[in-house]
């Protein structure tokens, strides 16, 4: 390729930074939200394996892999949320050993949370680390027997 | 089975380690632009070391992780929580992945290999150093349901 005049390089370059930043801002804005999800989806305890226990009245079940920066974090808060409610259960499955289950439920980045209701119906989901206010006010709605997860 | 890390790293090292690669491989594209290829392909290759380095002997010895211990640390707050260190371990070799490939192919005359394999490694290092994206992590995660990664089924618990 011919060497290019220096301020078309650095056009190029800025452009390159500005799409990245559009990039950036996009995951950003849409990273964490719950959204609602398909609830003729339904997760059994048998699909799980034979430890996992659902919550009697909700679940928190959180898809993770070893390599994930967002997923400790992303436990602790879960884990807090269930302890808080009576009834409710977090339970974290590492994709590792089960990528029948990342197919299965189109995981395509981790962390990623299913909202499960008293019957094991997927709710809501949230792709990326959850915001914990959006989440515990989708938990309350799901406890709550809202129709709609969703609080924004 | 979870993945709670019995020891951490601050999270803001590597992002601090990230925007410095992310600063040196837009010099390196700039310089590949305006035709100084051999100083662009030094640069690549200091970087695809300085990747390696990170890879194979962790993020904890990259020596940009090193500066942020020694000079940046000391003046911030405590980190809220601390993080693994595997996933921007795992994200080093990826970058090493990409600098690596893209310095084989501008060796071999490849056109445009110095350019694109530096704008992609940059996309990804400023993403994560700006935004906390880590492209690794969801890498992996491709990995794992195409089925190229597979351990033995465990039982899953809270």
């Amino acid at each position: 390729m011919a060497d290019m005049p220096a301020w078309l390089a650095v056009t190029l370059i800025a452009a390159l930074v500005a799409v990245a930043t559009a990039t950036g801002v996009l995951w950003r804005v849409r990273a964490g939200r719950v959204r609602i999800a398909d609830p003729e989806s339904v997760v059994t305890a048998a699909l799980l394996g034979a430890d996992a226990q659902l919550g009697e009245r909700a679940t928190l079940l959180q898809f993770s892999t070893e390599f994930c920066a967002r997923c400790p974090g992303t436990h602790r808060v879960l884990a807090a949320a269930a302890r808080d409610e009576d009834g409710v259960e977090h339970v974290d499955v590492d994709l590792t050993h089960r990528p029948d289950l990342a197919r299965r439920f189109k995981v395509l980045q981790t962390p990623t949370v299913l909202l499960l209701d008293a019957g094991g119906a997927v709710r809501g989901r949230v792709g990326g680390a959850p915001r914990p206010a959006e989440l515990r006010a989708a938990l309350t709605a799901i406890l709550n027997g809202a129709d709609d997860v969703r609080t924004a | 089975m979870s993945a709670q890390p019995d020891r951490g790293i601050d999270p803001r090292g590597p992002r601090f380690a990230a925007g410095i690669t992310a600063v040196l491989l837009l010099a390196e594209v700039f310089l590949a632009l305006i035709g100084a290829r051999t100083a662009a392909t030094i640069l690549l290759a200091g970087l695809a070391a300085l990747f390696a380095w990170g890879a194979f002997a962790g993020v904890r010895r990259h020596p940009f992780g090193v500066v942020f211990r020694r000079l940046v640390r000391p003046r911030l707050s405590p980190p809220a929580e601390l993080e693994d260190a595997a996933p921007p371990t795992f994200a080093q070799g990826v970058g090493l992945l990409v600098t690596g490939v893209g310095l084989v192919l501008a060796l071999v005359g490849v056109p445009l290999a110095l350019e694109l394999a530096g704008a992609a490694a940059f996309v990804a290092a400023f993403l994560n150093s700006a935004f906390g994206y880590c492209l690794g992590c969801q890498l992996y995660l491709l990995l794992v349901r195409a089925g190229l990664i597979r351990r033995a089924p465990v039982a899953v618990g809270p």
